[in-house]
């Protein structure tokens, strides 16, 4: 009989020379208590190794579920003929019965012959000693275990905090020396420091040059701009600098190209940062963009760490200092830390920036926790959340210009409540106030004034709604308009009309028509002033009963541009027409 | 070295400090072994039991550590062990006569969670023994992974103890079965996992919840059944450690696993 027994190492087949034992469970022990004992009751028969510890993670994931892996089946195949086969797990015998033929045994027997190999197994195994087991188990568990989480190479955030990390040390390695560059190329040519102001210039210009003299017949035409290369030119057969042996200039060349390479690295290393972003956290890239968010990450260890603060924590990551210091005195704690170099707050104006820090940290952590804890890959939360909050943005700035243009156009300025103060005439301070609906604020539409003035108005309108209508056909899905006039008005179409009316969109309305006339001088003010209502109706809700014929085209039409982006409430137009 | 050192004790219950320990790197702290061989007392203002930190510098999960330099001038660095996180902890606070968990043991630790315990554990077999730690929550498991990633003697293993089968690739005969189920049938679990990696006279420490248990019965007679349970799966209970003042209705029972039969002396009375 024949046992198969598993190791980190590899499989091992051992026969059982004297199958007698076996039938003395309750002695077995004994038998391997010591190696010789026990190398009398089994003998090592074959050994397939692993040969890396990929082979040895699939063999053991395969084996976890009970299936004998290909390596496995091989091995058995060559040694185990006619044999009956040991197996601590009956499932996995069954597998090998059915695959491979072999007659599989499991029982209390077997079970304890598996605890007596267990226990000698560095000794049946000759070339198999203690210390080489312990670290081969060991990396086989860490690699199963990382198969067991789903560990993904991609999703590690320490490679985010490293390049976060290395980006800083550059930009002031890169600094240092590019400040040793203009001093030590000062002493032979000091004017070039005043004239080149970049630092990657100026290492070019020196490296291109060496020695100043051979700047009058080089061409900078790559490295500077013309007023600069002139300058140069001029400044360097005038210079009071001393002049360097060809070793010096060596050396400083050799720095300059130390400047050159460090800058190109930097270059590619922000690159794989930002691809690097985009991939761990692709919705906090989308809110605060690459640079705040690694930074934020390296801030807080990881990006798990990170998905655990709340919001505002968030915001004022980067500012503990001045936090505790705040907390401390009792004065104004930081509105903002990290964050501050987003570019939505960059956007906003200085007395928003406060607010909109604060929503813009709530909706980062929110962020960070999805894409830390989520399982999505892409930005579309990101994204939305940004949409927002530049929606938010808008809003907050329209209500600050209201409330300074309020003050100017010479209203009583609305003060600030104070319920301790006494008023006078409390409330008939401020006049009443009417619920402005141009205030409503809907994604896609823009507020315009003039829909104020379309409520009432009891005008015919002319129009050529198929124009206003291709333009507002999307915005006008809610509107109705109910036509209470009967007026009928001509309109003279013209081909323009008619293109821009016929551009494809049928129209319903109810109309009570009239022909009209299609001057455009009647209409003219009404259009103006009846804008909307002639241009809502262009919405499929209108139910059209009669044709009209044209429609003053060039003052509806200008008209209707203007009101394209119109919505109106009501229509208290009669009809509509339609150009043909 | 003394037979046995005088009681370490925690500052009664309510230690709600950070670390829930008061002794504190930087204030006077003498340390010495306590009785159970690589466990330390660090006695300060406050007494508090810790362990020899296999990974200097390293606080697993937060808690204090104390360097202490020795008298060749080396300095050695502790990790307090809170008794209040740690059960273990606990039952070497009440006292408990063995604790088979020494340096050089290979322990199976089955529910190791995040490895608080584990790393403690880790520290006292030090690097000649192994701790193979289960665990089955993906959480809490790669937490352990991570722990492990620093300690070279403890080997992760992310499966479920049910079926110790499934690991038996990775795991050698063990010295010592330690077992942290909050399970009804954990005896079971432990049986199991004994028959597979437990070596003959080997020993096991098992935790009981009396609630996880049975949650109708006292908690006097829940314990009674488990230790019944214990002895049918030729286990011997030897010690029972009722961990009163730190939790309640919880007990540690320590023993042995197929224990060669003594002749019969005098009768002796079962554990209770």
């Amino acid at each position: 009989m024949l046992v198969l027994f598993e190791t980190p190492a590899g499989f091992a087949l051992f026969k059982v020379l004297d199958e007698g034992k076996l039938s003395n469970v309750e002695d077995l022990w004994k038998e391997f208590a010591t190696s010789e004992s026990a190398r009398k009751v089994v003998k090592l028969k074959a050994f397939s190794k692993f040969e890396n510890t990929t082979e040895a993670l699939s063999a053991a994931t395969l084996l976890i579920d009970s299936k004998p892996s290909k390596g496995l089946r091989k091995f058995l195949r060559t040694h185990c003929d006619g044999e009956t086969l040991a197996v601590a797990d009956s499932k996995l015998g069954n597998a090998i019965k059915e695959k491979l033929k072999i007659d599989c045994l499991h029982n209390n027997a077997v079970m304890e012959l598996m605890r007596g190999l267990r226990n000698q197994l560095t000794e049946l195994i000759s070339g198999l000693a203690t210390q080489d087991l312990a670290p081969m188990s060991l990396g086989l568990s860490h690699s199963l275990s990382r198969y067991k989480l789903k560990f993904s190479p991609d999703k590690v955030d320490t490679m985010i905090i490293q390049a976060i990390g290395l980006l800083d040390d550059l930009d002031k390695e890169l600094n240092t020396y590019a400040m040793r560059v203009r001093e030590w190329y000062g002493w032979h040519f000091p004017e070039l420091a005043k004239i080149v102001q970049d630092n990657i210039q100026y290492a070019k210009a020196v490296k291109l040059m060496g020695n100043r003299v051979n700047a009058v017949d080089l061409d900078f035409s790559e490295v500077l701009s013309e007023e600069v290369e002139a300058e140069l030119k001029e400044a360097a057969v005038i210079s009071m600098g001393t002049e360097i042996s060809d070793l010096d200039l060596v050396n400083i060349k050799c720095l300059c190209d130390q400047v050159l390479a460090l800058s190109e690295y930097r270059a590619q290393l922000y690159d794989y940062l930002r691809s690097r972003m985009n991939t761990i956290a692709p919705n906090l890239t989308a809110l605060v963009g690459e640079l705040v968010g690694a930074r934020l990450i390296a801030h807080g260890g990881s990006l798990l760490n990170l998905a655990k603060q709340p919001g505002s924590t968030v915001q004022i990551l980067g500012a503990e200092k001045a936090l505790f210091r705040a907390l401390k005195t009792k004065h104004a704690t930081p509105k903002y830390g990290l964050i501050f170099h987003a570019s939505l707050i960059g956007q906003a104006a200085p007395k928003l920036k406060g607010k909109i820090s604060r929503s813009l940290a709530a909706k980062t952590a929110l962020a960070i926790r999805y894409d830390a804890l989520g399982d999505s890959t892409d930005s579309s939360m990101g994204l939305e959340n940004r949409a927002k909050l530049e929606a938010r943005l808008r809003v907050l700035e329209g209500r600050e210009l209201g409330r300074s243009a309020g003050s100017t156009k010479g209203k009583p300025k609305i003060e600030v409540y104070d319920k301790d103060r006494k008023k006078g005439a409390g409330a008939l301070i401020t006049p009443a106030k009417t619920y402005n609906s141009s205030a409503d604020l809907l994604l896609g539409q823009a507020t315009t004034p003039e829909q104020a003035l379309s409520r009432k108005r009891k005008h015919e309108e002319v129009e050529p709604e198929p124009a206003k209508e291709t333009l507002d056909a999307p915005v006008q899905e809610g509107s109705e308009k109910k036509e209470k006039k009967k007026k009928k008005k001509n309109k003279t179409e013209t081909n323009a009309d008619d293109a821009t009316d016929e551009a494809g969109e049928p129209e319903k309305k109810k109309k009570k028509k009239k022909a009209e006339s299609s001057s455009s001088e009647l209409p003219k003010q009404d259009e103006t002033s009846v804008p909307e209502n002639e241009q809502e109706p262009g919405t499929k809700e209108k139910k059209k009963k009669k044709r009209r014929h044209a429609e003053a085209e060039e003052p509806s039409a200008n008209v209707e541009e203007q009101e394209a982006e119109t919505k109106s409430k009501k229509k208290e137009k009669k009809k509509e027409k339609k150009g043909e | 070295m003394a037979a046995k050192e005088e009681e370490p004790y925690e500052e009664g219950g309510g230690d709600g400090m950070d670390g829930g320990v008061g002794v504190k790197d930087g204030k006077k702290v003498v340390v010495v072994p306590h009785r159970h061989d690589g466990v330390f007392i660090a006695k300060g203002e406050e007494y508090a039991l810790c362990t020899k930190s296999m990974v200097v510098g390293e606080s697993v999960y937060g808690e204090n550590l104390l360097t202490v330099q020795n008298e060749d001038g080396t300095k050695v660095e502790y990790r307090v062990w809170d008794p209040f996180l740690s059960k273990l902890a606990g039952a070497i606070i009440e006292d408990v006569d063995d604790l088979w968990i020494v340096p050089g043991a290979h322990v199976l630790y089955l529910g190791a969670a995040s490895g608080t315990t584990v790393s403690h554990v880790s520290d006292i077999v030090g690097p000649m023994g192994v701790v193979y730690a289960v665990e089955l929550s993906y959480w809490s498991g790669s937490n352990l992974v991570n722990m492990a990633e620093k300690r070279t003697n403890v080997i992760p293993i992310i499966e479920d103890a049910w079926h110790p089968s499934k690991y038996r690739m990775l795991v050698g005969m063990v010295d010592v079965i330690f077992s942290d189920i909050d399970h009804p049938d954990q005896v079971r679990i432990l049986a199991m996992n004994a028959s597979y990696f437990l070596k003959n006279e080997g020993h096991f420490v098992i935790s009981i919840k009396a609630n996880h248990i049975d949650s109708t019965a006292p908690a006097e007679q829940v314990y009674y059944r488990e230790i019944k349970k214990l002895y049918a799966e030729q286990f011997k209970p030897a010690e029972k450690v009722d961990l009163e003042a730190l939790e309640i209705d919880h007990a540690f029972i320590f023993g042995g696993y197929r224990m060669p039969k003594k002749p019969m002396r005098k009768k002796r009375r079962p554990v209770t």
